[in-house]
């Protein structure tokens, strides 16, 4: 699949933000290794979940960013309930 | 200190039933209104289920009577029908709504009209279509959608919901309906009369569950005995999937599988409101059941109004329903813009299925009043019972009648032809505490069906 032309609002004052798959890709990757997932598995999640949100987000030109964290989060925690708490919450705990 | 500016008074979310009588209120008042649709304009009940529903129900009595006219003297050999002749009548009963699939009748009314996904980026602020638009007031009236049920291979097979087995180009030979609530069975119905073979499988023990139990079993007899259709009660559908260019369909009933083929299914297992609007970025609370609000439909962010379908309301009497939409929309309206909030009486808001004979019901149920553990006293009238009956040589149907202790009525159930008409007796007793005795003592036109909510309530006086 290929980056949907969504503009993705950020916190605060930053300037909004094409959505980017890859970066959705590698936060979830970087989550699922953080619980210790094989490389390959948490890319399959990832691509599962990556698909999920451009689903969710082709009726959607404009999101926050709290939005396709919390989007992603639903559909990580079908597959990795772990990998989903740490992504949903490394603001808190990094 | 500085005030904030809006582009808007008033944003409504949602211009069906429970959005667009707020929205044209607030624009009366001479406020600012913005109204956002996703779908099409005037919602659902114009568009895909009320009017539509009830025009092809119409039709479908109206040759269904003349086929039978036969007893009267009429010749009906050479009876007929042209279903694309009738959907173009159905098209025309929704375009002459006005307010179906038609922007400007909002504009109209001096609202900003916008079609698009309404998304809230903040509790005052929405986007749609890249255009931020804020406003000092919201009300979310984004209504409902049919779910799909967890039953494996449903995705699989391409089923019809009833809205668009409205647009479906004829009947089908044969429609398995997974469902037996109100849709389920004005659509059976429709389809029996049209010559579909007809089977329905409902998990509950009765069709129509949420009604009284007199109501489906004898549903269960009229769509059985007169449309042929089979009727598979305490049945749950395992399975779907597909069996040449027929679906296949795996039910167990009473602790056997049973395989049914049916060259199409319909899916009417409920809907459930969408709330996929951001609401998080407006801090309103919710769940997939629906919006929560307050006695005075407020959500938790207080600016922010909800009315109709989204709000869910499984326990409460008439949601669902266009009238209670409607009803919620003028109360959100009100209490959006003035310091006296009032509340919605939902007591005496009637509900009517479009059956032939149609359904109606108000108050309580007796089911309702077994839960509320409340003494009660009933009576039924068999429509056989009136002159009437005679008259129009038709006997399915009756009048129930339940009071509490002093007689004062509780609830009322009418199967008949026109009970959507009657069922507002009975609506005016429920509101103003009037008892079955004062109900019998009204004087009643001979020949008319009301005849028999004047033989129950006089069986309780």
């Amino acid at each position: 699949m290929t980056d949907l032309a969504v503009d993705v609002v950020k916190r605060g004052k930053r300037p909004s933000e094409l959505f980017a798959r890859d970066k959705l890709h590698s936060s979830i990757v970087a989550a699922c290794l953080s619980v210790q997932t094989p490389i390959r598995q948490a890319e399959l999640i990832a691509d599962t979940v990556c698909n999920n949100v451009l689903g969710w987000l082709e009726r959607r030109p404009e999101v926050k960013s709290d939005d396709v964290r919390r989007i992603a989060t639903k559909h990580l925690t079908v597959h990795h309930p772990d990998a989903a708490y740490l992504y949903e919450h490394h603001n808190i705990i990094l | 200190m500085a005030q904030h500016t809006f582009d808007f008074d008033l944003i409504v979310i949602g211009s069906g039933a429970g959005g667009s009588a707020a929205a044209t209120i607030a624009a009366r008042d001479g406020k600012k209104v913005a109204i956002i649709e996703a779908d099409v304009f005037g919602g659902d009940s114009p568009n895909w289920s009320d009017i539509p529903t009830r025009a092809l129900l119409h039709v479908a009595q109206v040759y269904d009577e003349a086929r039978h006219a036969g007893r009267f003297g009429l010749r009906t050999t050479t009876l007929g029908y042209n279903y694309p002749s009738i959907r173009a009548w159905k098209d025309l009963a929704v375009k002459r709504t006005g307010a179906a699939g038609n922007k400007k009748f909002y504009e109209s009314h001096g609202i900003t009209a916008i079609a698009g996904v309404a998304h809230f980026l903040s509790p005052n602020e929405i986007t749609v279509n890249r255009r931020h638009l804020s406003a000092r007031h919201f009300l979310v009236a984004t209504g409902s959608h049919w779910i799909t049920p967890e039953i494996a291979g449903i995705n699989s097979v391409p089923f019809y919901t009833p809205r668009t087995i409205l647009e479906a180009m004829r009947p089908p030979k044969s429609l398995f309906i997974i469902g037996g609530g109100t849709h389920a069975v004005e659509i059976a119905q429709l389809m029996a009369t049209f010559g579909t073979k007809v089977t329905i499988a409902e998990k509950a023990s009765r069709l129509l569950p949420h009604q009284d139990i007199e109501v489906g079993q004898l549903f269960e007899k009229i769509l059985s005995e007169q449309k042929g259709v089979d009727v598979l009660t305490h049945a749950r559908v395992l399975s779907v999937g597909k069996d040449g260019i027929s679906k296949r369909i795996v039910i167990t009933r009473g602790g056997e599988e049973k395989t049914i083929k049916a060259d199409e299914i319909l899916v009417a297992a409920g809907r459930l409101p969408n709330v996929d609007l951001g609401l998080e970025n407006a801090s309103i609370l919710y769940t997939a059941k629906g919006i929560e609000v307050n006695e005075f439909l407020q959500t938790s962010t207080k600016h922010i109004y909800a009315a109709g379908d989204v709000l869910g309301h499984d326990g409460v009497i008439g949601s669902g329903n266009a009238h209670t939409a409607l009803l919620q929309s003028r109360i959100a309206a009100h209490n959006l813009f003035h310091r006296n909030p009032i509340t919605p009486d939902y007591a005496a808001t009637p509900e009517l299925i479009s059956t032939f004979p149609e359904i109606a019901h108000v108050g309580l149920t007796e089911d309702d009043c077994l839960k509320r553990d409340l003494s009660i006293k009933k009576a039924v009238a068999p429509l056989s019972i009136v002159a009437r009956s005679n008259a129009s040589d038709f006997r399915d149907g009756f009048v129930k009648l339940i009071t509490d202790k002093k007689g004062i009525v509780l609830g009322g159930t009418i199967v008949a032809p026109g009970a959507g008409e009657m069922i507002h007796e009975i609506a005016l007793a429920i509101k103003y505490g009037l008892t079955a005795s004062q109900l019998a003592d009204t004087p009643h036109a001979f020949l008319s069906w009301s005849e028999a909510i004047r033989v129950a309530a006089s069986r309780l006086s």
